[in-house]
């Protein structure tokens, strides 16, 4: 046999190319394309949907619905790029509340989501679903996403710890209440009274919802250095902050659970999802904790604000978008099966008339048997409006850095300078948000 | 000779000659083809690009030079070019004499089980950035961390410091994990440089003779030049595309107070989060050049390269 000329190596390589591609001939993948995909980032929602897909399937003979479970923010930046692309468009997708908006940074008509602003008031939705939370997936006012959750905001605590240090929850009314006593019962690396950041500002900004106040206003114009954000700074940062401070934050993990068990926090933010993670993280203290309404900014004001959510849009690419609404009214709004959603994840849905369901009047033996639904509900409809804005991004990163040089500042100075400093800082933010909004010519 | 053959003769060895021609084309035309279909196209299209404002590739507005205006005037860009800017300083001053150190260590004659290091130090090579990224991210978790734990217990330092929260030890969280993936690489080709020294020269310096550190100032170092080159080069180029690792560990974003934001991380902010592909090419491109740059001084401080004199 004559040798090849190449050598073995080659030879062996090729051989390899041949064999690959020949399998690959042979085993062409099927060419039979669902007749609705769906992306979702959430492994929770992806699970839930791929046990409501079948009864949908069955009311619509032929029709087949696969459900894609895309990783993160893989799924903002590969629907961006199909989008941009026009290539493996999925028909349905689900995205997260802070990058909505970066789909909405160029004209109306290049939006790959289809505005569903008529089909909303015409199915009646725009009556049963909580309003605010529409605004974070509108544009221009036209919508292009229905809401799939509401995420309203209790504080949760170790009740044991709190019923032994003598606090009545009932008397935290306001935050003024709520920080007295935290004053009182916080010792400096070993116990706080609120888990709070000071480094990023996902609760920070919670807070500044519940006063009415944002990111940007109904017409997408920044207001990120408004009198209440400057007002809620002046709050929170003596909270992160110096000598008198009653907050820490440790990150999350296995940190998390160990700083709940060992009492290193007393109260959490939670909204309705992060309760669910609280008792998956935490189990070892089920039965000693429990929830209360957020404090109020001042007597008598909202008890709740909100953090994070989804949106779920059709994308303009999908053929059958009558269909893909039908899905979406059976994965957002079927009735029993949103309950035992609620009973798997503690996500309230956005619809009020959904509940009434006695699902949401379970009582949780983890929650020291209180009706973790019931309690939502009840502060949901009074959940804030939060606009969005191409620009989200990077006006969250602007204001955490805003946050940074406050915490700085008030560590070094304390209260002397401080409003001068903190409206300095958060005008500086937000000058550069501007700058960057008056360079889109789309808007 | 029949004119007939003449003619078939002369026709033979005219398409002979043709082909001999056309030869060197046809062979060196693979890569033409792919280099300007993958390479040529993109930069000039790229750069076209850069003159954009962009929402994806089909909705553009054309503004000459105005991203590059922008780009320098937009306080981020600056600080994700300090940024990178530190990295790659910290990175070059303690990974190359790191791997310098280990390699003269691995190359003595009293080391055994050489191989079995060079493949341990190596390895965090080989598993990337992301693998490396997840791994240091616990491993500095505040409170119940290993390097809290470690360095609390020898040096006293607060249980509950917080390396990838506060805006003052990102930087140096970075450096360290980049450290560890990289000091084996440098390393290895170091070692392949030391071992290609001859020896006749360490005999004739012990001759005249040099004690150790001589040895390693006048025989060694220099017998390094080029490899230590190379690594200088190859490091600030890696430093300066730095991203995953950051990008990993600060839960994909650029850390509190922007700390960790990179160019290229800036790059991919403004492209594929933003939108702006306009833009960002024109970071690419500001990337580049800057690369470029630094690049010729490095080869210029060194005296790898002069200039050819007029």
């Amino acid at each position: 046999m004559s040798k090849f000329p190449y050598g073995n190596s080659a030879l062996a390589m090729l051989g390899l190319a041949a064999a690959s591609g020949a399998y690959l001939t042979l085993n062409r993948p099927s060419k039979a394309k669902p007749t609705l995909r769906l992306w979702t980032f959430a492994k929770t929602h992806g699970e839930a949907y791929q046990q409501a897909v079948p009864a949908f399937v069955k009311a619509h003979p032929g029709v087949s619905v696969e459900v894609q479970i895309v990783a993160g923010e893989a799924v903002t930046s590969r629907l961006q790029a199909a989008f941009w692309a026009d290539l493996d468009v999925p028909d349905l997708v689900e995205v997260e509340i802070s990058w909505a908006g970066s789909f909405f940074r160029g004209p109306l008509e290049s939006i790959g989501f289809l505005d569903l602003t008529e089909r909303i008031h015409q199915s009646g939705l725009w009556e049963r679903v909580v309003q605010a939370r529409f605004a974070p997936y509108t544009s221009r006012g036209r919508i292009f996403g229905i809401p799939h959750d509401v995420h309203p905001v209790m504080l949760a605590y170790r009740r044991d710890l709190v019923e032994r240090l003598g606090i009545d929850v009932e008397q935290l009314r306001t935050w003024d209440d709520f920080i007295e006593v935290g004053r009182r019962i916080t010792q400096p690396g070993k116990r706080y009274m609120i888990e709070l950041p000071d480094t990023e500002s996902s609760r920070f900004e919670a807070l500044l919802f519940q006063r009415d106040g944002g990111y940007f206003d109904e017409q997408g114009q920044c207001i990120m250095d408004n009198e209440i954000a400057v007002e809620t700074m002046k709050m929170y940062v003596p909270m992160v902050a110096g000598r008198s401070r009653i907050a820490s934050d440790l990150g999350g993990g296995q940190i998390f659970t160990r700083a709940v068990e060992d009492g290193y926090f007393l109260f959490l933010i939670t909204p309705d999802w992060r309760s669910r993670t609280i008792e998956q993280d935490v189990p070892r203290v089920a039965g000693r904790m429990a929830l209360m309404p957020l404090p109020a900014v001042a007597p008598g004001k909202r008890r709740t604000t909100t953090w994070g959510g989804t949106m779920i849009g059709i994308t303009r690419r999908c053929q059958n978008p009558d269909l893909a609404w039908e899905l979406i009214m059976h994965l957002y709004f079927n009735r029993e099966d949103l309950a035992q959603r609620f009973r798997d994840t503690n996500i309230l849905p956005p619809a009020r008339d959904l509940w009434d369901h006695p699902a949401y009047y379970e009582k949780r033996p983890y929650w020291s048997h209180q009706p973790l639904g019931a309690l939502y509900a009840k502060l949901a409809p009074d959940v804030p409006f939060q606009y969005t804005s191409p620009y989200i991004s990077l006006a969250k990163a602007k204001m955490s850095e805003a946050l940074i040089g406050c915490v700085r500042y008030y560590n070094t100075y304390g209260e002397r300078g401080f409003d001068g400093y903190v409206r300095k800082q958060l005008e500086q933010s937000a000058e550069e948000v501007r700058r960057a909004i008056r360079r889109n010519p789309y808007l | 000779m029949p004119y007939a053959e003449t003619r078939i003769s002369e026709r033979v060895r005219e398409r002979r000659w043709r082909a001999e021609q056309i030869a060197p084309y046809l062979f060196v035309a693979p890569f033409v083809i792919l280099f300007l279909i993958f390479g040529a196209y993109p930069l000039a299209k790229s750069f076209l690009l850069s003159l954009y404002i962009t929402n994806g590739p089909r909705d553009v507005v054309f503004v000459g030079l105005d991203n590059f205006r922008y780009m320098f005037s937009d306080p981020n860009f600056w600080k994700a070019v300090r940024n990178t800017a530190v990295f790659t300083f910290w990175s070059i001053v303690l990974q190359i004499p790191a791997g310098l150190g280990l390699a003269l260590l691995l190359n003595s004659p009293w080391m055994r089980g050489r191989n079995l290091f060079r493949l341990a130090f190596f390895s965090p090579n080989l598993v990337g950035g992301v693998f490396v990224g997840v791994l240091f991210s616990v491993l500095f978790v505040p409170q119940y961390g290993l390097i809290n734990r470690g360095l609390h217990a020898l040096f006293g330092i607060p249980l509950d410091t917080r390396w990838l929260a506060d805006p003052a030890l990102v930087m140096p969280a970075l450096v360290m994990t980049s450290l560890w993936m990289s000091v084996g690489f440098h390393m290895v080709y170091i070692l392949a440089g030391l071992q290609s020294i001859e020896k006749d020269l360490y005999e004739a310096a012990l001759l005249d003779g040099a004690n150790s550190w001589q040895q390693f100032w006048h025989v060694t170092l220099p017998g390094l030049r080029h490899v230590l080159i190379f690594l200088l080069l190859i490091s600030t180029i890696g430093s300066f595309q730095l991203f995953e690792l950051p990008w990993v560990m600060l839960g994909r974003g650029p850390g509190p107070d922007a700390s960790g934001l990179t160019i290229v991380m800036y790059l991919y902010l403004n492209g594929y989060v933003a939108g702006d592909l306009g833009y960002a090419s024109a970071v690419g491109w500001t990337l580049a050049l800057g690369l470029l740059v630094v690049s010729l001084v490095q080869l210029r401080l060194t005296g790898a390269w002069k200039p050819r004199a007029s």
